[in-house]
């Protein structure tokens, strides 16, 4: 099998979801930045989209991985909104956006 | 698919690669969310190889046109842009890298190889048929049969949220 089969099929597909999700746990752990963290998160539920889009193809060839990978994406955004509200709250409370600064519940 | 075709897709899959590396790597906040953009294009074009048309479309409009101004927007409503004091530090970066590179990656990398050769054993037959053929309407259709209910319960969490969203950023 050559290169070009490996990567194309359903090994690439999971190699991209593989590093994506570790590299997005990465980011979650290290980034003091709040926004970095974020974006961390929507790096880790892109994983979780491959991983269904590639199994709806390369399994079953039906549509509900997409359905999920819809509801996945719609989430996401969701979540980004509600995020970058409590940044900016956090922001306009603490004058910074630092993670390790966020350390109480109520203001 | 043709080889042109492969070559393409894998030239994706790198620019995917390399822009997550930039996103978790980049001292920058604002260099890591302009990259984030193209990393979601790499997914997008991924996602047009293994025959969802559709989920690519709403990935470029949701993630590129919407997630990825909403994080421009927010850095720059927060921060100066070449504020020192809001760059990661290089020194902390050692221990979540070295727990992500050898307790994370090769446990998912395994797990996931493994899984992809047992399920190569039991392919369907008309996988490349279904890679290349139109999606929407069986999307639709699935959304308003089989999935009617998650659908509804969608739509009542995305007005919680959209409501809570407003409510957190409220003035004092």
């Amino acid at each position: 099998m050559s290169f070009l089969d490996w990567a194309t099929g359903l090994h690439g597909y999971l190699f991209v979801g593989t590093i994506l999700a570790t590299l997005g746990i990465i980011a979650v752990v290290y980034r003091r930045n709040s926004i970095g963290v974020l974006l961390g998160i929507e790096l880790l539920l892109n994983a979780a989209s491959i991983n269904f889009i590639s199994f709806s193809k390369f399994r079953t060839a039906a549509i509900d991985g997409q359905i999920f990978a819809l509801f996945i994406i719609i989430i996401a955004a969701a979540e980004a909104a509600v995020a970058l509200a409590i940044i900016l709250r956090l922001y306009r409370l603490r004058e910074t956006i630092d993670a390790g600064e966020a350390n109480l519940m109520r203001n | 698919m043709s080889e042109t075709a492969k070559i393409i897709l894998v030239l994706f899959q790198l620019l995917t690669i390399a822009s997550a590396l930039l996103v978790t790597f980049s001292p920058n906040i604002l260099y890591a969310s302009i990259s984030l953009l193209f990393a979601f294009l790499g997914v997008a074009i991924m996602f047009l190889y293994a025959g969802a048309d559709f989920l690519a479309g709403v990935q470029v409009i949701v993630y590129i046109g919407g997630v990825t101004i909403l994080v421009l927007f927010a850095i720059m409503l927060t921060s100066w842009m070449y504020q020192v004091k809001l760059r990661d530090s290089r020194a902390k970066l050692i221990v979540p890298l070295l727990l992500a590179l050898f307790g994370l990656l090769p446990f998912l990398y395994q797990g996931a190889q493994h899984l992809a050769s047992r399920v190569l054993r039991t392919v369907p037959p008309d996988f490349e048929a279904f890679a290349f053929s139109p999606k929407t309407n069986a999307v639709g259709e699935a959304l308003l049969g089989n999935y009617l209910l998650p659908f509804e319960g969608i739509t009542v969490l995305l007005l919680g949220a959209l409501v809570g969203a407003v409510w957190l950023a409220r003035p004092k």
